[in-house]
């Protein structure tokens, strides 16, 4: 018995050891394409840099200065090793570190999604599940209706006639920005733990929510329904359990496993999935910040902004991978 | 053989379509947003992208709030343009298009019965109420209180731009070739009075002076006196050559012309000079008004009004609306300014011209959400296509060779899923042009990693059954065992996935539109909400900013629905519970 746990513990090590490789391994894959996407798509990254009359010498000290001198093999190692410390480099249009308005954005975005979309999970989950109890009725149809509906309307539009509806119409909420200008924040928490944050906060992360609630209320109540015919369902009805513990208490931990992998994918494409949202309600995260620098020609921010966000994306999936590993007792590790 | 067993795996899907009632909606849905994109051009009822041009007879009255003057828009006179206005004791009259005559009196406009249907460009009213009109080729008509007309004929069908009673029972007519008519109405007789000038110059306004002489002006600056006492007309020198478009004196003698290029000359008094005054814009000015004290009026193109305090320098006064401004008409009460040429119709909320209403360029949205639907469902069937024979083939291909093929595949997947849509899209566009290649690329490059992923799973169990190592012993090649053995088992879930990714493409392509990414001249619907967001009008322009995003939404729902049914196929375990 005890030889057989150590195996599984070990096989369980090497698996979680494996899975960080690939996950490694697939950001090296991605900044490299990432790197010569770039040098393929702007053989000079410094047009938009240099403005019209200046001397050629100028032109090659700022060249210089960007590395573009060298040749590409050597360039692009300076590049791996400059991602590996943490350096991204100098934005051209904020003419700061990339790194430091990366983390700030990063930092915005998160604190939008991660209230909407664990909303959107909290409410979603639990309402997914008694939809299933309620199978085939009406207020089924129109659960599953309602969170289609909502899934199938364009987030950027939905936060449109929001604004339209509860800012311009109604007055109620304001509809651009974290917080009323001018504004000093002295530091993050003092940035978010206000009320005047909490009010801008309120309609973006509700356009948010209502967006990604159909996905764990479908996940849950599919979940639910292929559940109840498993074997421990029977069993817990043949003890006379009332259907309403046998639902939540049986039922509904079961089919939670999914629902906490599609959140935990979701949250990882939040860090940069969501452009349209910040661009609409102006919200100063990454997305926005990737269009700007697109807009600007800034390719160091682009492409750091670009990798950050891929980085978030792959280490979510791994955690999800790992939290699979944890809570499902019958995955292998091959 | 074969082939119908592909067939029968296709039936499969069709039926629980069929069967299910929320899917055959979907359907139903899906097929006529299809035909919309079909047969766009001949649903549309405008040319999508076409800038349209209205007419009305518009209206608007000075209103002082304080100190603050503004023209307010009035409901408009119809639909034709009004040219010119006139008004004498209680009685007003405006001229327009069409032989269309507006009467005022007692504060309400009501429209006259005319025998008359070409343009009228000029109206003048005697002391008890008879009205003279004249328009182009030589119309000229006479109104009486009783309600009755009389036409005249002119000796040639010359426009006529002026005409002013110069008694009773005679009126001066002015207008293009620089003829200058003189009418005795009892007679019905036209005398032809000879211009000194000679050349063929348009004549577009005549006025009477206190002194009983009456002026004409018109191109190049021109102006003219007639002395009615000898019938001679004589040349008057005034500052500037710009064409000349009105002239009004007021009873104290005090005169206004106005003309092209922002031109207004001003005499204080019967007996001063015309002087050329500063317009506060170089815009052809149509009208002016001037009173017995010196307060100015001056109207014109592009709903621009002018006024002036005696002595003052002329400044810009706000108006409600933009409309060309043709005509003033001052009353006891009013001072009515009236138009309006064809202007473009910007912002107009629905209306049965324009059912969706138009965009800030005056262009149909009925027509352009249309047409938006064309590219929703191109990039939708054509992404999602792509990536499912993308998708399905790695993963047929993976999950049936294993081994090394497997790991290489899978991991070029696992690397897709460390990227991101929006971001990915975004840098695309940073590389290369926008395009609506970009686009499908984009969408596709990026979704066929779930299909491999599902597709893989389902060929790793499918692989070990009975049926495959049947074939494989009676010899069938590796292509025949995945294409023709267990493709047709994988099909329920190409299908849902095929629905799933069609829905997902098609918010794929509205987003990029929506952040402008889209191909430039081409109409879509994220394309018609980027405008509206960019040109700030969508504040107020609710028609503009719903329905695309509506159509966007039941076309995708449409196709979720369809896919919920086809889920029951893939996943039989469903079915059974629902």
């Amino acid at each position: 018995m005890a030889v057989h746990s150590e195996s599984v513990m070990s096989s369980r090590r090497s698996y979680l050891i494996r899975r960080v490789f690939h996950g490694f391994m697939a950001l090296f894959i991605i900044a490299t394409l990432l790197f010569f996407l770039f040098r393929l798509g702007l053989p000079d990254p410094t047009a938009a840099l240099i403005t019209e009359g200046l001397n050629p010498e100028e032109r090659e000290r700022i060249r210089a200065s960007f590395g573009l001198d060298r040749p590409i093999w050597e360039q692009y190692f300076i590049y791996l090793v400059n991602i590996v410390q943490g350096d991204f480099g100098y934005s051209f249009h904020y003419r700061a570190p990339v790194a430091d308005i990366i983390w700030e954005r990063l930092g915005n975005t998160m604190i939008l999604m991660l209230p909407a979309i664990v909303l959107a999970y909290a409410v979603g989950a639990p309402l997914g599940a008694w939809l299933s109890w309620r199978r085939g009725s009406r207020a089924d149809t129109s659960g599953i209706f309602v969170g289609l509906m909502f899934r199938s309307a364009p987030m950027f539009w939905t936060g449109m006639i929001a604004i339209l509806i509860f800012g311009i119409g109604l007055g109620w909420l304001p509809t651009s920005g974290m917080r009323t200008l001018p504004y000093e924040a002295t530091g993050f928490f003092d940035k978010i733990f206000t009320l005047d944050f909490l009010h801008h906060l309120i309609l973006p992360a509700l356009v948010v929510a209502l967006y990604y609630l159909g996905s764990p209320l479908l996940i849950m109540r599919n979940t639910m329904l292929e559940v109840y015919g498993e074997d421990f369902i029977e069993m817990a009805r043949a003890k006379g359990l009332p259907e309403r513990r046998i639902l939540y208490a049986h039922a509904a931990r079961n089919a939670l496993l999914p629902v906490v992998t599609q959140l935990a994918v979701t949250i990882g494409l939040a860090a940069g999935g969501q452009v349209v949202v910040e661009v609409v309600f102006s919200w100063p995260g990454l997305g926005r910040e990737i269009l700007n620098s697109v807009r600007t020609s800034d390719f160091p921010l682009a492409q750091a902004s670009f990798l950050v966000m891929a980085a978030f994306v792959i280490s979510l999936n791994l955690l999800v991978d790992i939290l699979y590993t944890m809570l499902d007792p019958r995955v292998s590790f091959k | 053989m074969n082939r119908s067993r592909l067939l029968k795996s296709a039936q499969e899907p069709v039926r629980a379509i069929l069967g299910d009632r929320l899917a055959l909606v979907g359907l139903a849905v899906l097929m006529s947003i299809i035909a919309m994109a079909l047969f766009a051009p001949f649903l549309s009822t405008h040319a999508p992208l076409a800038v349209n041009e209205r007419e009305e007879g518009s209206i608007f009255t000075r209103t002082l709030e304080g100190e603050q003057v503004r023209w307010e828009a009035l409901p408009p006179l119809g639909d034709e343009t009004l040219n010119a206005a006139d008004y004498r004791d209680g009685l007003g009259m405006a001229v327009g298009r069409n032989g269309v005559v507006w009467r005022y009196a007692e504060g309400d406009w009501s429209r006259l019965d005319t025998p008359l249907t070409t343009t009228l460009n000029a109206v003048n009213i005697r002391e008890d109420g008879a009205t003279l009109v004249a328009g182009v080729r030589g119309t000229v008509a006479l109104w009486t209180p009783d309600d009755s007309w009389r036409t005249y004929d002119m000796p040639e069908p010359m426009g006529i731009n002026g005409i002013v009673w110069l008694d009773d029972s005679t009126a001066l007519l002015v207008g293009g070739g620089e003829v200058i008519w003189r009418l005795d109405l009892p007679r019905g007789e036209v005398e032809t009075l000879a211009s000194p000038v000679g050349r063929g110059f348009d004549l577009n306004a005549v006025a009477l002076d206190v002194d009983g002489s009456a002026w004409v002006v018109g191109d190049r600056g021109l102006a003219l006196r007639l002395d009615p006492e000898d019938d001679s007309v004589s040349l008057e020198r005034l500052p500037g050559n710009r064409a000349l478009n009105h002239i009004h004196f007021a009873d104290s003698g005090a005169g206004l012309i106005v003309g092209e290029r922002g031109t207004l000359l001003i005499r204080e008094d019967a007996s001063a000079r015309w002087q050329s005054q500063n317009a506060p814009d170089s815009r052809a000015i149509r009208a002016g008004w001037i009173t017995d004290e010196g307060h100015a009026f001056a109207v014109g193109r592009s709903g621009i009004i002018f006024e002036r305090e005696p002595g003052a320098d002329w400044r810009l006064v706000p108006s409600s609306e933009e409309r060309h401004l043709r005509a003033l008409m001052v009353t006891d009460e009013h001072y009515f300014a009236i138009g309006s040429d064809r202007f473009v119709n910007r912002l107009a909320p629905p209306s049965g011209e324009h059912w969706f209403g138009t965009d800030h360029l005056g262009r149909d949205l009925f027509s352009q959400n249309i047409h938006g639907s064309q590219i929703a469902l191109l990039v939708g069937f054509l992404g999602a296509t792509l990536v499912v024979l993308i998708g399905a083939n790695v993963g047929l291909v993976a999950g049936y060779f294993r081994g090394r093929t497997e790991t290489v595949l899978m991991r070029t997947v696992d690397v897709m899923y460390g990227i991101p849509f929006e971001p990915f899209a975004l840098i695309l566009v940073l590389l290369f042009e926008p395009s609506l290649f970009i686009v499908i690329l984009a969408v596709s490059l990026l979704t066929w990693r779930t299909v491999a992923r599902l597709i893989r799973s389902q060929v790793l169990s499918l692989r070990e059954r009975p049926f495959v190592k049947a074939a494989r012993v009676a010899g069938a090649s590796d292509l025949r065992i995945m294409y023709l053995h267990i493709f047709p088992n994988v099909m329920p879930l190409v299908f849902l996935e095929l629905a799933i990714i069609v829905g997902v493409s098609i918010i794929a392509e509205a987003t990029l539109s929506f952040l402008g990414l889209g191909p430039p001249q081409s109409i879509s619907w994220g394309g018609i909400l980027h405008n509206a967001r960019l040109s700030g009008a969508w504040r107020e322009a609710w028609w503009w900013n719903l329905p695309p995003g509506l159509l966007i939404m039941i076309t995708v729902l449409s196709v979720f629905f369809i896919s919920r049914s086809l889920e029951l196929v893939a996943n039989p375990r469903l079915r059974a519970r629902r």
